[in-house]
């Protein structure tokens, strides 16, 4: 990613479920630049069968955005400006923080109502939090045309395999 | 049989968990009407003429059920791991000022912005190579690992604003950048011409963003400091390159000054310093070890001449701060000058505290795959004195060396055609040859026991200098072949290097091919004169050739734009004359080079060529088969005594008696 000044702080928001293993979280903030600054992963989180039964379909956006989510930005020392995710559940988690949270939609993606051009990308922000369109817009104006926001994320998935591969040989 | 419950007894039918306060309970009695049953009245049934007896009474209900399953949502507390990365340096990027030449413009791609629309039919992202930075292997813990894979891919790193880059490197090069990021320990060791400087000075910067590396020293042999100055102000503007120079006080401030993040000195500077430097520690009562903080009794015998007392390994000695200048990262240009591990400048070198080391170098290896302990000691790799075998030296080169040659990566880089210009002596040239030789074989053959390989040596030279041209005729073949070879390229607009081992013929030369602009660039040219040189042979029309010594001109200078390259005489060392050769055949060259051998028919040069091309094919260094580059070369006392059908007197058959280095020139 390469994101022109102002100077930006952004949250990348990941997050895999392994069967059996469970859902692990990782959340990288970078610098207006792409250069990793702080990085906070969950150790796996497994919902047991009366969880599943109880939360149904709400299970998933509960664990990711709530659970997973919360935390991980509870314990970040360097505090982005937005946090971005390409995982729908994630949206949730802006009930429950005081950030803008978006859904980065992929290249393909045409412009829609609800969303906002962000380099290369649109960026879709919860349709609860009207007042996050300003704030994601005055943030979106210092990304490039080119400005990769789904390349992060991928860095998130392949450092959340490497804490697992580590943990499984632990 | 029929009957009557009472309201109240109904009462017990509520649904469960229906607990309501005590109902008030009334009890009636009523008379019931039974039907006499037809049966016949014996002594044994009269009981079933009785009417029976109703009575109700009240039964208090269940206060609760036995069950009743409860969920409160509470989950375990969710554990978390993390790192927070080094803040790196923040250097103020300078816009670039002088448009880059044509030539470089042709030679390297510009970069250009990521292309929005690069999705594949399928809709997915484009498949632009991105290069990942990885672990290294001694990266064992979950946050060392977790620091490179975070990285971002070096592409977009080096596209973004912060980072100007004024070409778009190579594939390979991204690799090699990529991999001197992750590298404790390491010897980039491409063939010349491929970018080692570039792809060095790259991954300085983005180790000094990361805050990887904050002071950084380079050494490089003396001619290539101008090189290495206008290779950073190219690839790195923003970072401030100080030389070591000057006088003394001036030299000492300038190891210590503060802020100072990158430090350009030469071998004999770091050599003469640090001498001192250590020689005022000893007196002091330090403990010396060696840069990476390990006790070498070697260094410390040597630092005091003998004299143990104060820094003998086995003393106790409290610990105190390292009083040499110390370093994040210690660079070692052309570090196959520290190959002789006993040397001087080796030791001194090693003695420099630092926390990564890298070496540079085309040629690792000149003469014997052992030459490698030496650099593998100061990058760290083995103990001190240690000497790995065969075996053990390949396994580190696969973890600590990365080499790339052209075929591997260049396959699009115009050609570089070789032709052995077979050359016949001129009569006066050949009789004067002969005369040597024989009076030279007789001489040898006369001193019996007392012949040493330097007679030997002596002669030979002397008739490579005939073969140049006749000292008292001034006649030579090779002058009438390389000026008709001239006039074709000067006549086409063509530039042209060419080599030669000594400066006496080089200026000998020169007076005969100022017709074609011929400057000269060897060590007899004064330091601050060999830049503007090298500025008018590119830029002067006029100028077509420039004659350089193989120990000047071999190294580190960028002279793509130069199509022929004629070799006057042979160096002991295929290696050494690849480099010369090179300094045309890099990136960013046009055409094809055409590199001339200039080799007398029956004389001592074709013997010589003889030798070292048949040592070319059964040498492999462990560096790979593929490479045939590399090739350790030099001839041996038998092999130069048999240039005369002579056996070497010295048991040391093998005793290699090329010359010292390259840069040592004949007068």
């Amino acid at each position: 990613m390469a994101l022109a000044a102002p100077k930006a702080q952004l949250g990348f928001l990941g997050v895999v479920n392994l069967a059996g293993t469970g859902f692990v979280g990782g959340l990288l903030v970078t610098n207006q630049l792409g250069r990793p600054l702080e990085f906070q992963c969950t150790t796996p989180v497994k919902p047991n069968r009366t969880q599943e039964i109880l939360y149904g379909p709400t299970l998933t956006s509960f664990v990711c955005a709530e659970l997973i989510g919360k935390t991980l930005f509870e314990r970040l020392q360097v505090k982005p400006q937005l946090i971005v995710s390409d995982h729908s559940e994630m949206l949730a988690l802006r009930s429950v923080i005081s950030l803008p949270v978006c859904l980065v939609l992929p290249k393909s993606s045409v412009a829609a109502e609800g969303t906002i051009r962000a380099g290369a990308h649109q960026l879709r922000w919860h349709a609860d939090f009207p007042d996050d369109l300003a704030l994601v817009t005055e943030i979106a104006k210092s990304f490039p045309g080119d400005a990769d926001l789904i390349e992060p994320l991928e860095r998130v998935r392949e450092a959340l395999q490497e804490t697992l591969r580590a943990g499984a040989a632990a | 049989m029929s009957g009557e419950i009472s309201r109240d007894q109904s009462q017990g039918l509520q649904p469960l968990g229906v607990r309501d306060e005590a109902p008030d309970i009334t009890t009636s009695s009523s008379l019931l009407t039974l039907p006499a049953p037809g049966i016949h009245i014996t002594g044994m049934n009269s009981a079933l003429k009785r009417p029976p007896s109703v009575t109700a009474e009240a039964k208090t209900l269940l206060s609760a059920a036995g069950f009743v399953p409860s969920w409160r949502p509470s989950w375990g507390k969710v554990r978390t791991f993390g790192l927070t990365f080094p803040a790196g340096i923040e250097l103020i990027p300078v816009a670039p000022q002088v448009p880059p030449t044509d030539e470089e413009l042709s030679a390297l791609k510009p970069v250009q912005p990521e292309k929005p629309k690069e999705e594949t039919p399928e809709g997915g992202e484009g498949a632009k190579k991105r290069t990942k930075i990885k672990p290294p292997q001694d990266a064992l813990s979950v946050q060392d690992r977790l620091f490179f894979l975070l990285q971002p891919p070096l592409e977009n790193w080096l596209k973004g604003q912060e980072l100007i880059m004024p070409f778009e490197p190579f594939q390979y090069q991204y690799e090699g950048i990529a991999w001197l990021f992750a590298q404790k320990a390491a010897l980039l060791a491409d063939e010349m011409g491929l970018g080692k400087t570039m792809q060095l000075i790259t991954a300085l910067r983005l180790l000094l963003r990361a805050g990887q590396v904050r002071r950084v020293l380079l050494v490089c042999p003396k001619p290539l400091i101008p090189n290495w100055q206008r290779e950073f102000k190219t690839w790195a503007e923003e970072i401030p390159v100080t030389t070591v120079e000057g006088d003394g006080f001036r030299r000492n401030l300038t190891w210590r000054m503060p802020g100072a993040h990158v430090l350009l000195a030469n071998y004999e500077v770091v050599v003469r310093d640090y001498q001192a430097m250590i020689q005022e520690a000893i007196k002091n009562g330090h403990n010396m070890k060696d840069g990476l903080g390990r006790r070498t009794e070697v260094e410390c015998q040597t630092f005091i001449d003998g004299e143990l007392s104060s820094s003998s390994p086995g003393l106790a000695q409290p610990e105190a701060p390292c009083p040499l200048p110390q370093f994040d990262l210690v660079v070692l240009d052309e570090a196959q000058r520290t190959k002789n591990r006993d040397s001087l400048t080796a030791r001194t070198i090693r003695s420099i505290p630092r926390g990564r080391s890298v070496c540079l170098t085309g040629t690792p290896i000149e003469n014997r795959p052992e030459e490698m302990s030496s650099l593998f000691e100061f990058m760290g790799v083995i103990p001190p004195g240690a000497n790995p075998d065969l075996r053990q030296l390949t396994q580190l080169s696969r973890e600590f060396i990365l080499r790339r040659t052209k075929d591997l990566v260049m396959k699009d880089m115009p050609p570089r055609l070789d032709r052995d210009a077979i050359i016949e002596l001129s009569t006066a040239q050949r009789i004067a040859y002969d005369a040597a030789e024989k009076e030279g074989v007789m001489k040898l053959n006369a001193m019996g026991d007392e012949l040493s390989i330097q007679n030997v040596f002596e002669l030979v030279l002397r008739l490579k200098q005939i073969s140049n041209f006749d000292p008292h005729t001034q006649e030579s073949s090779k002058l009438e072949r390389l000026q008709a070879d001239m006039e074709e390229i000067a006549a086409s607009g063509g530039k042209a290097i060419l080599f030669s081992q000594w400066t006496k013929t080089i200026d000998w030369l020169a007076e005969r091919m100022q017709p074609y602009g011929c400057l000269v660039y060897h060590g007899g040219v004064p330091t601050a004169k060999r830049e503007p040189i090298l500025t008018k042979f590119k830029e002067d029309p006029d100028s077509h050739i420039i004659l350089m010594s193989y120990g000047t001109g071999a190294v580190g200078l960028n002279l793509q734009f130069a199509g022929y390259v004629f070799l006057f005489d042979r160096w002991w060392n295929p290696a050494v004359e690849d480099q010369a050769i090179n300094r045309a055949h890099r990136i960013g060259c046009k055409s094809q080079v055409i590199v001339s051998k200039f080799i007398c028919k029956d004389t001592i040069e074709e013997r010589i060529d003889r030798v070292l091309n048949e040592k070319r094919e059964i040498f492999r260094s462990v560096l790979g088969e593929g490479d045939n580059t590399n090739a350790s070369l030099s001839m041996s006392a038998n092999e130069i005594f048999g240039l005369f059908s002579m056996k070497a007197r010295t048991p040391k058959g093998s005793k290699s008696i090329r010359p010292a280095a390259p840069v040592k020139e004949a007068a």
